[in-house]
């Protein structure tokens, strides 16, 4: 009986046919929330939670000083946040979000949408100052943080409001994410990343040099992890309409190995630079998207 | 390399297909939208030279696997190795196999002191006992018909094969048996030459064997005799004329006419040379059988040579003043010959004389009676008139001896009436021409002559052949000849009758080219009839080796099996 309360748990696309955006979000959270009662996002605080390799960028108060005096290793301690957290979630609204391998899946935005609603809820239940960008090409809606009643509801509805765009360029919005954010806090990206990746690194570093803990979310549809379709064919980029002819069952294999070096490649470098990478799959139950962000 | 089903081939042409289908899949292909492009520009990218080889590499497989299979749908014939070559169950490869027996008249000879039928027909058996349940056979002999049949009734046919009185041309009888042999879908393919491979048997042209097809010719004997025979026997104005031929060197040999069986003359001739005989004087009208003969050689079927003819008796003739002074002065030395008495069944004249059974016409001299001389000869039922002058030229005749190659200054055409140069019918004849045009012709009991006889048309009148031209006109052409035909065969004679009439006479006796015993030389029968001379032992040897072929079509659908186990591979493990 508590599994069929557990709509957080079921395939998006059926959750998604519930009802608007809030409904399904709140569903989410409440399947959720279910039996968590502490803040899963860490800040810094007095309460110390657990240890993490040093980053550059990290600040020396928080080095664990015993730890290197014993095992010359640099590590840094963790505290549970009891206070507010700023939170920024970044969302690509680009022309290439709004695809979808399958009629019988959401498209990326569509997922990612439910996905930031749910995880803004979290956050502002717990009292957490949230805000919201969207952006392809350029920033296109801006939520500030808040905390206040009616937040949620603001930020839903900014991404009701942004239609699907046209190219991507997560820099300018990553940009304009450091004059929103004077206080360390948390900066949340979802997106399909089909950008130039060095740039956004470049901007993602920055953030994360400002002491902003980031998390990216790669949101992918099945279908671009596996190339499968008719025996040649003229695949088209919806944002750049270059266009280019192959036999996917010629080229499944490279292509697949070529979509598993590219996570790779984000995963490692996000790593490299204290950043948390996590890639989900547009048909991954919201709870469980959610429980990676957790 | 040869195939047994060469039409199969007019399949390679499904090897393009391959290619065609790559061309046609990369028409036009659907479009689709596909955010990750660069992911899978990427791709492309590291995996182009791959693919290219990979599409390269199978486009190559699977044409070849259909060239494949078009080879060995058409059983190409490869020379096998010597250990295993295809063998059925006589140890030899399955083979279609023409025996050509040649029992000419030329194998009755006696070389080495035995008949060489003898030799041929001791071959002929060798191959045929060799071959095997599963091979096709057949026999061809002097008379050059086919004979298909088990082993055992070839055999029982060679051993009852005798002399035939017929010649048989090599090259025609090799190239219908290679013809048969190369139909047949069997692995082995060969023509075996028992004849004593005269140079005169060969006929004109070549064989134009078809590859694959083995020709094996048996050598002629060490001993070729040199032979004489009686080519021909022709009776002509009471004399008959002896053809000897034969081995060309050969010494002479005696000649002995008989008549009716009694000897009515000898003679020495070498071959190549003719004998002219005279026929005793004073026979009797009738039709008369004679034979010359040859003392005994090593081939007798041409020693002897029988001959007809028919003696008219002497016509009666006159002459009207219109003919001309040299034709009554010819008609007077014949008759003193008594080869004509006066008479009116023939007349000779420059007009039509209604009582004779047979009218000479020779133009008239003036030129204004032309046009009469025609009417009289169509109200006579001719089909022949005089038409205009005609150029002046020699006379060119086989009919008349004597006459050929003599100036003819003036003539009118000899021209056909109705609808012109068509046949007029039976009996209506062109018996001597001057530039092409008629200038002697025979129809319904009257001999047109385009001159008149006179040295002021002709050179002939002034010819020694005036008088025996004057004869045969007056005795043979124009009272009609009894024909006597000659026919390939036994020497003997055979009568044409027409109720009780003898109408002709049919001669036989063996072709005249028989007699060279000449063999041909080895190259030369290589030449012509693509076969391999080999002596007995030899051509018992080689005979069913086939050239070592074997069907390699076996071995092709195995690689091609092999390439379509490949090309799977290939298609499915580098995706």
């Amino acid at each position: 009986m508590a599994d069929t309360a557990r709509i957080d748990l079921l395939d998006p696309a059926e959750v998604a046919r519930l009802g608007g955006i809030e409904i399904v979000a709140a569903g989410v959270v409440e399947g959720f929330l279910s039996g968590i009662h502490r803040s899963p996002f860490r800040g810094f605080s007095v309460e110390f939670t657990e240890h993490r390799a040093y980053q550059p960028g990290d600040e020396l108060r928080y080095l664990d000083w015993r730890i290197l005096a014993r095992a010359d290793r640099l590590f840094v301690k963790q505290f549970e946040e009891e206070t507010n957290l700023r939170a920024m979630i970044l969302v690509d609204t680009s022309r290439s979000m709004a695809w979808r391998g399958a009629p019988a899946r959401l498209t990326k935005r569509a997922y990612a949408d439910r996905l930031v609603a749910a995880l803004a809820l979290v956050l502002l239940r717990q009292r957490d100052a949230t805000g919201l960008i969207t952006f392809d090409e350029a920033v296109r809606e801006v939520v500030p943080p808040r905390v206040r009643a009616g937040q949620w509801a603001r930020l839903v509805r900014g991404l009701e409001r942004t239609p699907d765009g046209g190219g991507t360029a997560a820099e300018a919005a990553l940009g304009r994410l450091t004059s929103l954010l004077a206080r360390r806090g948390l900066v949340v990206l979802v997106s399909d990343l089909l950008f130039d990746r060095d740039l956004a690194l470049t901007a993602l570093r920055y953030l994360r040099h400002r002491g902003h803990h980031v998390i990216v979310l790669h949101v992918m549809d099945p279908a671009e992890a596996e190339l499968a379709a008719a025996p040649e064919v003229r695949f088209r980029d919806p944002e750049s309409a270059a266009s280019v002819v192959v036999r996917p069952r010629e080229l499944a294999r490279a292509y697949r190995d070529t979509v598993r070096r590219e996570i790779a490649a984000w995963r490692t470098t996000c790593r490299r630079h204290g950043i948390l990478y996590h890639h989900v799959l547009t048909d991954l139950p919201f709870g469980m998207a959610l429980r990676l962000l957790t | 390399m040869t195939f047994l089903h060469p039409v199969a081939l007019l399949g390679l042409a499904a090897a393009v297909i391959p290619a065609l289908l790559h061309l046609l899949e990369r028409r036009v292909p659907p479009e689709a939208e596909f955010p990750p492009l660069r992911y899978l520009s990427e791709a492309e990218r590291q995996s182009a030279r791959r693919l290219r080889l990979r599409h390269v590499l199978l486009l190559l497989l699977r044409t070849g696997l259909i060239v494949l299979i078009v080879l060995a749908a058409a059983r190409p014939l490869v020379p096998a190795p010597a250990a295993a070559p295809l063998r059925g169950a006589a140890g030899h490869q399955r083979t279609a196999l023409v025996v050509i027996l040649d029992n000419s008249v030329s194998s009755g000879a006696v070389a080495d002191g035995r008949a060489v039928l003898d030799r041929l027909r001791d071959a002929a058996r060798g191959s045929l006992a060799a071959a095997a349940a599963s091979d096709r056979v057949w026999l061809v002999l002097a008379d050059g018909v086919a004979r298909a049949g088990t082993r055992e009734a070839l055999l029982a046919t060679v051993d009852s094969a005798a002399v035939s009185p017929r010649r048989l041309d090599l090259t025609a009888a090799v190239r219908d048996a290679a013809r048969l042999v190369n139909a047949e879908p069997l692995e082995g393919r060969e023509v075996h030459v028992m004849s004593d491979l005269q140079r005169t048997a060969l006929g004109p042209g070549q064989a134009a064997v078809a590859r694959g097809v083995r020709v094996l010719a048996l050598a002629p004997g060490s001993e070729v005799p040199a032979n004489r025979g009686v080519g021909a026997a022709r009776v002509s104005d009471g004399a008959v004329a002896v053809s000897i031929v034969g081995t060309p060197g050969a010494r002479p040999a005696a000649v002995t006419l008989r008549v009716r069986g009694r000897e009515v003359g000898r003679g020495l001739a070498a071959p190549g040379s003719t004998l002219s005989m005279a026929l005793p004087p004073g026979v009797g009208p009738g039709w008369w059988v004679g034979e010359a003969a040859l003392d005994a050689d090593e081939l007798r079927a041409d020693d002897r040579r029988v001959f007809a003819w028919r003696v008219a008796p002497p016509g009666q003739v006159t002459a009207s003043s219109g003919a001309g002074p040299f034709v009554a002065a010819a008609l007077a030395v014949l008759e003193q010959g008594r080869r004509v008495r006066r008479g009116s069944d023939v007349v000779i004249g420059d007009r039509l004389d209604g009582g004779a059974a047979v009218s000479v016409v020779i133009p008239p001299a003036d030129p204004t009676l032309i046009g009469q001389l025609n009417r009289a000869l169509a109200a006579r039922g001719a089909h022949w008139r005089l038409g205009s002058g005609g150029t002046p030229g020699p006379v060119a005749t086989s009919a008349v001896e004597g006459i050929d190659g003599i100036q003819v200054t003036r003539r009118y055409r000899v021209e056909p009436t109705g609808d012109g140069g068509r046949e007029t019918g039976q009996g209506s004849t062109v018996l001597a021409t001057v530039n092409g045009e008629p200038w002697l012709a025979r129809d319904a009991g009257v001999l047109l002559v385009g001159s008149r006889l006179d040295t002021a048309w002709t050179a002939l009148p002034a010819a020694p052949a005036f008088v025996p031209f004057v004869d045969a006109l007056v005795n043979r052409l124009a009272r009609g000849e009894a024909p006597v035909s000659e026919l390939e065969g036994e020497p003997g004679v055979q009568f044409r009758t027409h109720g009780a009439d003898t109408v002709g006479a049919i001669v036989s006796g063996p072709d005249p080219r028989e007699s060279d015993l000449t063999p041909a030389p080895a190259a030369l029968v290589r030449d012509v009839l693509g076969a391999e001379v080999l002596d007995a032992r030899a051509l018992g040897a080689a005979r069913f080796a086939g050239g070592g072929k074997t069907d390699a079509s076996g071995p092709l659908l195995v690689l091609a099996l092999l390439l379509a186990a490949v090309e799977l591979g290939v298609a499915t493990f580098t995706r």
